[in-house]
């Protein structure tokens, strides 16, 4: 059986160990206790317990530290526990051979020791029954869903005094996000559109090639792409990369009390933190929509080409034919209403973060998770809404 | 003991001693700016070492080459007799493991508790039983001058200076040769710093510790320490006793320890006799 981790650490330790360890000696002719070793930190592991005879019957026992090699508080804790017990069973214990300084640091771990029983209280209490977990994560779903909706309200209420005054926004910030969010996500987000528009491309051409129909990958690939997937990859792609980066910025400052710094000052942070991160997405994603689904049905026409003997002159010419402009824009119109949701929940989680760096982790890992999901129920809704006015 | 008349405060380095630190022509730059050049301090074994400077003037960065964080760009650093430069790292670990330091911010673990963070050095550097560890994390806890009360609660729960004292107990942890203290006072009110002030004293003499620390509270410098080193210029300008800098004829030195503010302490001291 290999060693475990723990051995391996143990025995690296073991080696890298300058002190001897520990021991302790017993001699029943004068009943004394003999302190052997360095009775320190790191090399009191190896000490075992009280040696057999020790016990009853009672009797006074000499504890002899004159063979010691060092002596630190642990191992003075150690020593004063030992005579604890030794006087806890009736046995009188007397110090021999301590040097001062050994005495007066024994001296002081027994004022400073706890008494050997007292316990601590433990966080929390008693472990929770099932009943009152369940109880718990109800209140606090329905907790988080308030919280949403009033965040929600605040960013709506925020929204509509920018129409008022747009002077007020802080366009500066706004064409930061745009540049963050948008531009340097093209690269990243061109490639997995490629990359979508061949598998597209390549799985419908397999099987319309069988029936002939070879020029149809033009009318599935750009329907879908236009119509669902462009507008939802593009979401997915930005809150995975943009919805964390709120999260955790704000978070951060929320844990340096930058966030009531801001306050403090007068600035509201929903002003300088919140609007222009959501106005930005909102003009940036319909944008990076468009820049999604050229690179997507580029990605069909390459494949197409390879595979198809379709011709790019051919493909381009079927798109009009194949896909109306109502297709083109039910999938932009989805994206500003993403923007919204993703921005407003990576910005809602950092301000949830309370304490310090655990909690940044945990709220940005919501906030993607809770932002995909949502990306993904709005475009479903978006479905049916669609499906009912017929277009 | 009075150790302030037994050890040779500015003399040659005793060679028979084995110094906590010895630093020998500390030279730190970062890109073109150099703000250590020619540097030499040692640390006497038992001694309280204050290191004090204008704000920027590198001592943080100075401590943080003693304790094995940061290193400088030229120049020798010696821990407990070691050359440090081409150490392996289980030496450099059980050099780490002589060193307890206390971070100007405390530098709890946010996520564990005041007895979690202070157990932590002593179960990843010991083999101790569960229980061994508990009760010495408990004793550390009340060396540093807290109740047991305190054990259970998260960082953010506590308040500066518990917090600060909870950071002081991990630094004991594991029972250092060496306690650095990166401003201790910062972020406590006077009384605060007081309590802390003795209780670094007070770990001093039963503990037998060697301390070094920086710090701007001349108070402090005053009360505890039994040297100060002046770091200025790139280099230590000058060390000695705070008697004797505060009449240093130096104007640099004189400036820091002869202003208004130095010459309140100093007569607070007095009066405290």
């Amino acid at each position: 059986m290999p060693p475990t981790g723990a051995q391996v650490r143990r025995a690296a330790r073991r080696k890298d160990r300058l002190a001897e360890p520990a021991r302790l000696e017993w001699s029943k002719e004068v009943r004394t206790l003999r302190l052997l070793g360095s009775w320190t930190t790191a090399a009191l592991a190896e000490l075992g317990d009280l040696p057999a005879g020790v016990g009853p019957p009672a009797g006074a026992v000499t504890i002899d530290g004159a063979g010691l090699l060092g002596l630190d508080t642990a191992g003075a804790l150690v020593l004063h526990r030992l005579i604890e017990r030794l006087e806890g069973e009736g046995i009188s214990a007397r110090l021999a051979g301590l040097s001062d300084r050994q005495g007066d640091l024994l001296e002081l771990v027994a004022a400073r020791a706890e008494p050997p029983s007292a316990g601590i209280a433990e966080q929390g209490g008693p472990r929770p029954g099932s009943l009152e977990v369940l109880g718990r994560a109800t209140l606090g779903l329905a907790g988080e869903g308030l919280g949403m909706l009033s965040f929600g309200g605040a960013v709506s209420l925020a929204l509509l005094s920018a129409l008022v005054r747009p002077l007020r926004v802080r366009w500066r910030q706004v064409l930061r996000v745009v540049e963050l969010d948008g531009v340097r996500a093209l690269p990243v987000l061109g490639m997995l559109a490629f990359l979508l528009g061949v598998v597209i491309a390549y799985q419908s051409g397999v099987q319309l090639r069988v029936y002939g129909g070879n020029l149809y990958v033009v009318d599935l690939v750009t329907i879908t792409v236009l119509r669902e997937l462009g507008p939802m990859m593009t979401a997915i792609v930005v809150a995975g990369r943009s919805g964390s980066a709120y999260a955790a910025q704000i978070g951060t400052m929320q844990v340096t009390e930058e966030v009531d710094a801001l306050r403090s000052i007068g600035v509201a942070p929903l002003d300088l933190l919140v609007l222009p991160k959501v106005l930005g997405l909102v003009v940036v994603l319909p944008l990076l929509t468009v820049f999604a689904n050229v690179a997507a049905v580029g990605g069909a026409m390459v494949m197409s080409a390879m595979m198809l003997d379709l011709s790019p002159e051919i493909f381009v010419r079927r798109i009009p034919e194949a896909v109306s402009l109502s297709s083109l824009m039910t999938g932009i119109a989805k994206a500003p209403v993403f923007a919204v949701a993703i921005a407003a929940v990576g910005c809602y989680h950092g301000f949830q973060v309370r304490g310090g760096a655990d909690s940044v982790g945990s709220h940005t890992t919501t906030s993607v998770v809770q932002a995909i999901v949502l990306v993904l129920v709005l475009d479903a809704a978006f479905s049916v809404v669609y499906s009912w006015i017929g277009i | 003991m009075d150790g302030k008349q037994e050890l040779a405060w500015d003399g040659p380095l005793d060679q028979a001693l084995e110094h906590p630190v010895e630093l020998r022509g500390i030279r730190t730059c970062f890109g073109a700016t150099c703000i250590h050049d020619g540097l030499d301090l040692w640390v006497n074994p038992g001694e309280i070492l204050a290191l004090v400077g204008a704000s920027g003037c590198g001592k943080s960065v100075l401590l943080r080459e003693m304790i094995l964080l940061a290193r400088p760009t030229a120049g020798r650093v010696r821990l407990f007799g070691e050359e440090v430069a081409n150490l392996d790292a289980p030496a450099a670990n059980r050099l780490r493991r002589r060193i307890g330091i206390l971070f100007q911010q405390g530098a709890l673990f946010n996520s564990l508790t005041v007895l979690e963070n202070i157990s932590v050095p002593l179960k990843e550097q010991t083999d101790l039983s569960r229980p061994r560890i508990r009760d010495i994390a408990l004793l550390k806890l009340r060396l540093a001058g807290l109740s047991a009360d305190a054990a259970p609660k998260y960082p953010s729960q506590l308040s500066g200076g518990m917090h600060k004292r909870a950071a002081l107990a991990r630094a004991l942890a594991m029972d250092p040769d060496l306690l650095v203290l990166d401003e201790p006072g910062t972020g406590l009110d006077p009384a605060g710093a007081d309590a802390l002030d003795e209780l670094i004293q007070d770990l001093h003499q039963s503990l037998g510790l060697t301390v070094v620390m920086t710090t701007h509270d001349l108070d402090t410098l005053w009360r505890v320490s039994h040297r100060v080193a002046f770091l200025a210029e790139r280099r230590i300008l000058a060390s000695g006793t705070m008697a004797e800098l505060s009449e240093s004829d130096d104007p640099k030195v004189a400036a820091y320890f002869q202003g208004p503010r130095a010459r309140a302490a100093r007569s607070l001291e007095w009066n405290r006799g």
